[in-house]
């Protein structure tokens, strides 16, 4: 999966699963400050993303230093490498 | 200098009063549950507690500073189906959880860590029942307010979290409103303006001026059931911070 996708994708769950517009989706958006989940929408961010993307991150440690939507998308990006290796 | 002046009166007369009338509060509410819990139902006890507090707060929000601090209470919920309601409000004073008393239900608040280690008053809302929402797991404040709302008891909220530091209504946390999805219980956006002064952040001097509280029509479980929990949250958000924008412009 490239970048370009993962990037897509990322966004297609804050737009599908929140609404959120995709004007407002850029990589040095907060997930908190500037998109507005709070701890327990972040936990329905991570089921949609396990759900998009085919893989388990619910209880990988690296979730809790994302910040940004850049973060999550790298994050993401890690992960399906490291599953594809 | 007449400000200066007021300042001071009103400050000089509603502290000594508040902290009588709480002592008082403590002791007669203290007295009431050691003697009330041979005969009644906890239940039945809760009730008298969190009506006693309603008391006590109108007190404290419409007497002991009057007239150097008025209240403006507008209610344009008048058509809304019976409670239990979940008053979901803005917040940028610690003075706000005293203003919850104008409205005449039985209420448990959802506060955070610090107003439950004041002396007196922290004493108060665990004596009432009141649900310190970052000391509990989330599965067990779903439970608490789910029961809460069987019950008949509203539950008001500061979604926020903190005071905002300025005029604008802050992020809000869904917990209150994932209890709405659970509950299908109206939610009622509450906006509170001119109580930034009540007392200014980093300060606790009181300072006079216009309270205004609006409590707007309730959201019903019609209008919301579609929602998920974070657009819920924002569409309320959006109507709370409307009407204070309104309520700022306008003095």
């Amino acid at each position: 999966m490239t970048e370009a996708e993962v990037i897509k994708l990322t966004n297609e769950v804050f737009v599908d699963s929140f609404e959120i517009s995709p004007s407002k989706l850029l990589p040095t958006a907060n997930i908190f400050v500037d998109l507005g989940l709070d701890s327990l929408d972040v936990v329905d961010l991570v089921v949609a993303l396990q759900k998009k993307f085919g893989v388990t991150i619910r209880d990988d440690e690296r979730v809790r230093s994302i910040r940004t939507l850049g973060d999550l998308q790298q994050f993401i990006l890690t992960i399906k490498k490291e599953i594809g290796k | 200098m007449m400000r200066i002046f007021k300042i001071a009166c009103l400050n000089l007369i509603f502290y000594p009063l508040f902290i009588i009338l709480t002592l008082l509060a403590l002791v007669n509410l203290g007295s009431l549950i050691l003697l009330l819990v041979l005969f009644l139902p906890k239940r039945k006890i809760f009730k008298l507690i969190r009506h006693a507090i309603r008391w006590y707060g109108a007190v404290i929000i419409r007497i002991l500073p009057f007239p150097f601090i008025r209240l403006d209470y507008k209610n344009f919920g008048t058509r809304d189906p019976s409670g239990p309601y979940l008053f979901v409000c803005n917040h940028r004073a610690a003075s706000d959880p005293f203003f919850m008393a104008v409205f005449p239900y039985e209420i448990v608040q959802i506060v955070n860590i610090w107003p439950f280690r004041l002396p007196a008053l922290g004493l108060i809302a665990k004596m009432a029942g009141y649900l310190s929402v970052r000391e509990m797991p989330y599965d067990k404040f779903a439970a608490k307010t789910a029961e809460l709302i069987a019950q008949g008891v509203s539950i008001a909220a500061f979604p926020e979290g903190t005071r905002s530091r300025n005029k604008s209504v802050g992020q809000f946390h869904s917990a209150i409103f994932r209890t709405a999805l659970e509950t299908h219980a109206a939610i009622v956006p509450v906006c509170i303006t001119g109580n930034e002064n009540v007392p200014p952040i980093g300060s606790g001097f009181l300072q006079p001026g216009l309270v205004k509280i609006h409590r707007l029509p309730a959201l019903i479980w019609e209008e919301y059931g579609t929602f998920n929990a974070f657009k819920l949250k924002n569409y309320v958000r959006e109507m709370i911070a409307k009407e204070v924008e309104i309520m700022d412009r306008i003095k």
